[in-house]
């Protein structure tokens, strides 16, 4: 098979939408587009700069320390830390934005109990909490597993060589963190941060809701507010631009800066640990879960006591099944073809494979809502001119769509683990494997599956925790009389009626929180992550 | 993947529809509980099933457009009375012809253009401090331009499209000059940038972040019927004020939640019982209980709590005026600062 053309199909496929929106930007004079610039998109990058910068700020505090002391240390809990530092991600950035906004409002139960029980706190508790700088760390919370987990791999697959010579060497546990892992753990912790940096790039919700305008503010106010379409397109195609330059500089310096290292032993117990040093990593691994986690968890399960009689439960159980099913169904078509790409481009050292294999990322910066418009201009276009297809209606409103729209949209998600980890595996092994007279097929089978099999069960995990928030593209692109957990969360949330909502959000935390201690179970095992 | 393939056919052949099923198609902008209610109410009436499509206005359009002559849109509904004339405007609308179905429904409220038709209204309405307001500071919109507002007032993003629609409606009113002079005014007296929703200015100002909010009426509505005791004393602590009341003044500024007949409807004549019935005196007795709204009839009275606020008079501007002067009022936004 040529892998060349295999792989030009299939992330033609993919791309089909992004390029049909890009050509549909070439030649299209907006007037809008130069008004939007002179009056607003200078403040508008600015923000998102800002928020960019805060959220990874704040995402690498609470990432990459934990993760670190997790890693080489041997403490108490240590075990219990691993599995929930992990679970913040089963939350979506806008029920986290939406709880804490009514945690801390002046009637949520925060300034409620200071008012009522220490009202010479109140002044100070009574503050306007809707800033920038809350929203980043708020979606530094759910965002920071991205990092943490990409960093606890790393951490463990470097082994303890590094650390022993950098004892030996004399370098305290601080100077070889910074010195040593960072840097190895480079590619690592670019890939986990470029994750975040495009979910803060394409959220809007939160960012609405919270009044900060930023890039994707200026996509909706000239699509929403404007009815122009155009120069929404027009902008999405900067975004898109920005995000590849982003993505190029990134894979350029991971290229320039690649370690093959093997899995050898145990990196756990590294350092000892004194008593202060102890109890303060206890406080730096717990805080991260309790603001991010248990906080928004006691209030939701709060909330959904409070309702609990208004719950259909047969409603619920196919609402559930909904969100299931789609995020079962394009997780696995997105692990299948990322590791297809990962694979191909072991086998295959030409450019364009390499290439393609890494632009289908792209499309997870842009908002889902310009995937869903660009996919439904695609089709239509398609629909109308090639294939005349009659009752596009069923290709429009079907669970095919939007599961094409979730795979080309999550295909980063899926692709990263699966690229460090493919990456990681020093070229020796497929040349023994050549040398042994392997072909592709088993080269792949017996080896490479094998050996990826964690990166493939992680990938797999992270997608479907994704889709299963997901909002934008299911709001567009979905049948008719079809919800999902998240629509409902959200379209109660945003009709301030955020204690109905809270019973959709649970089962959506529930769902994600169980496959990621199933997801931390895995990676325990099978690479001995110690 | 075989086990599945069952399963995916079927959900791809129940998605188009079957013909000897009664049925409408709704694309929604609503997304209110009481919207299901009444769509399960004229199924039991009449047989027909209304499935339905909930998104935002725009998303809808797009969808609607790009679905061309097969989209299966029956009707379009929105909160935004200036949406529906955006989609009438780009074509994606047909006129309803039934003069009989607007019957009893005041002439201001009907559309000159027979394109929509008003299922609720809503006003968008001043709220102030109890304690540190009193009734006779405020008087009009403009009036809040008045430099005694300084810090004191609270509102939502312009991104938002009840604030567009009052925008809009101002530049009807008034001339672009006097409202972008108004704006800046406006804008200098903000207590703080804008942010939240509806709900949260008015917790605001509980809060003392500030003393004067513009809001939708129903909002408050929700905030007293809250079993949040907290949010009961917030709406409890502020009051309803419908601005422009004065002699020779026109009126509140108010904005109509449509229906509107699509283009390539393949439903009409249910999509047009379904609009028969959603105007009926018995659906809008239950809009007026569930969500706080206006009844298009005059006759339906509106719910205790929004009784209490007292009759007003309505701003008589043609609102299709509210869609037309759109992009001016986003423009005047934006030069004026309303983040």
């Amino acid at each position: 098979m040529n892998v060349k053309a295999l792989t030009l199909f299939i992330s033609l496929i993919l791309l089909c939408p992004l390029i049909y929106l890009v050509y549909n930007v070439i030649g299209l004079n907006s007037e809008n587009f130069f008004y939007l610039w002179n009056s607003l998109l200078i403040d508008y990058s600015l923000n998102t700069i800002y928020l960019v910068f805060l959220t990874s700020l704040f995402s690498l505090f609470l990432g990459i320390i934990p993760a670190w002391f997790v890693s080489t240390s041997n403490f108490k809990g240590k075990n219990f830390f691993d599995v929930i530092l992990f679970l913040p991600l089963a939350i979506p950035s806008y029920i986290i934005a939406f709880t804490y906004s009514d945690i801390l409002s002046y009637t949520g139960p925060m300034q409620s109990f200071v008012r009522n029980n220490i009202p010479q706190l109140s002044p100070y508790v009574n503050q306007d909490y809707l800033q920038i700088e809350i929203l980043a760390f708020l979606m530094a919370l759910v965002l920071y597993p991205y990092l943490y987990t990409a960093c606890r791999i790393s951490f463990s697959l470097i082994g303890s060589n590094y650390i022993n010579i950098s004892k030996n060497l004399g370098m305290s546990q601080f100077k070889t963190f910074f010195k040593i892992i960072i840097p190895i753990s480079r590619v690592s912790i670019f890939s986990g941060l470029f994750l975040i940096i495009m979910e803060v790039l394409n959220e809007y919700g939160a960012v609405k809701y919270f009044g900060i305008n930023t890039f994707t503010s200026g996509i909706f106010r000239s699509w929403n507010s404007m009815g122009d379409v155009d120069t929404a397109k027009i902008l999405a195609v900067c975004l898109l631009i920005l995000v590849s330059l982003f993505f190029i500089l990134e894979r350029y310096t991971s290229s320039k800066y690649k370690y093959n290292y093997k899995p050898n032993d145990n990196i756990s117990g590294s350092y000892n640990l004194g008593k202060s040093l102890r109890f303060l990593i206890n406080l730096i691994c717990l805080i991260p879960f309790l603001i991010g986690f248990l906080i928004p968890l006691i209030y939701i399960v709060n909330n959904v006591l409070k309702t609990i009689n208004l719950i259909d439960l047969n409603e619920l159980l196919e609402i559930s099944f909904n969100s299931f099913f789609l995020a079962f169904v394009s997780s696995s078509i997105i692990i299948i073809i990322a590791v297809l790409f990962q694979f191909l481009k072991k086998i295959s050292s030409t450019r364009t494979v390499f290439f393609f294999s890494e632009i289908v990322s792209l499309t997870y910066a842009l908002p889902g809502a310009v995937i869903a418009l660009s996919l439904i201009m695609v089709l239509s276009f398609l629909s109308t001119n090639l294939l005349n297809l009659v009752g596009s209606s069923i290709v429009f409103g079907s669970i095919i769509v939007l599961v094409y729209a979730y795979v080309m949209r999550y295909m980063a998600v899926g692709i990263s683990p699966l690229r460090s980890s493919f990456e990681k595996h020093p070229e020796s092994y497929d040349q023994t494997g050549k040398n042994l007279g392997m072909s592709n097929l088993s080269l792949f089978k017996k080896v490479h599956l094998p050996i990826n099999k964690t990166a493939v069960l992680i990938a797999f995990i992270l997608c479907f925790v994704d889709i299963i928030k997901e909002l934008p593209i299911t709001l567009i692109l979905r049948p008719f009389n079809f919800d999902t957990l998240a629509v409902r969360t959200y379209e109660y949330a945003i009709e301030e009626m955020i204690a109905k909502s809270s019973i959709y959000s649970l089962v959506i935390i529930l769902f994600g929180s169980v496959l990621l201690i199933f997801l931390r179970k895995i990676i325990n095992k099978s690479v001995n992550v110690s | 993947m075989k086990k599945l393939l069952p399963i995916l056919t079927l959900l791809f052949l129940s998605c188009s529809s079957n013909d000897s099923e009664q049925i409408v198609n709704m694309y929604s902008q609503r997304h209110y509980d009481v919207d299901q209610k009444q769509y399960d109410n004229f199924e039991d009436k009449t047989g027909i099933k209304v499935n339905v499509i909930k998104a935002n206005a725009d998303e809808l359009i797009q969808r609607i457009k790009n679905e061309g002559e097969n989209s299966p849109a029956d009707l379009f509904i929105t909160v935004d009375v200036g949406k529906l004339w955006q989609a009438a405007d780009m074509g994606l609308l047909q006129e309803y012809g039934d003069k009989s179905l607007t019957d009893g429904i005041p002439e201001s409220l009907i559309d000159k253009n027979g394109f929509w038709i008003p299922v609720t209204y809503r006003s968008r309405v001043l709220v102030y401090s109890n304690e540190r307001v009193e009734k006779s500071e405020l008087s009009t919109y403009e009036d809040l331009a008045n430099p005694k507002w300084k810090g004191r007032l609270l509102v939502r993003s312009s991104s938002n499209s009840y604030n567009q629609a009052l925008m809009s409606s101002l530049v009807a009113n008034l001339g672009e000059d006097a409202t972008q002079e108004w704006t800046k005014s406006v804008v200098s007296n903000f207590a703080r940038d804008p942010k939240g929703n509806d709900r949260d200015q008015v917790k605001a100002i509980a809060a003392g972040q500030g003393d004067v909010a513009i809001v939708n009426s129903y909002y408050i509505g929700l905030l007293l019927s809250s079993e949040n005791e907290e949010e009961v004393n917030a709406g409890n602590a502020i009051s309803v004020f419908f601005p422009n009341q004065g002699e020779g003044e026109r009126g509140s500024h108010i904005n109509v939640s449509g229906v509107a007949l699509a283009k390539n409807s393949p439903n009409k004549s249910n999509a047009l019982k379904l609009i028969e019935y959603l105007t009926s005196d018995e659906a809008q007795e239950i809009y007026v209980n569930n969500t706080f709204e206006y009844s298009v009839k005059p006759n339906i009275e509106p719910n205790d709590i929004v009784k209490e606020w007292g009759a007003f008079r309505k701003d008589p501007l043609d609102l299709n005026m509210l869609g037309v002067r759109r992009n001016d009022a986003i423009r005047i936004f934006d030069a004026g600062g309303w983040k």
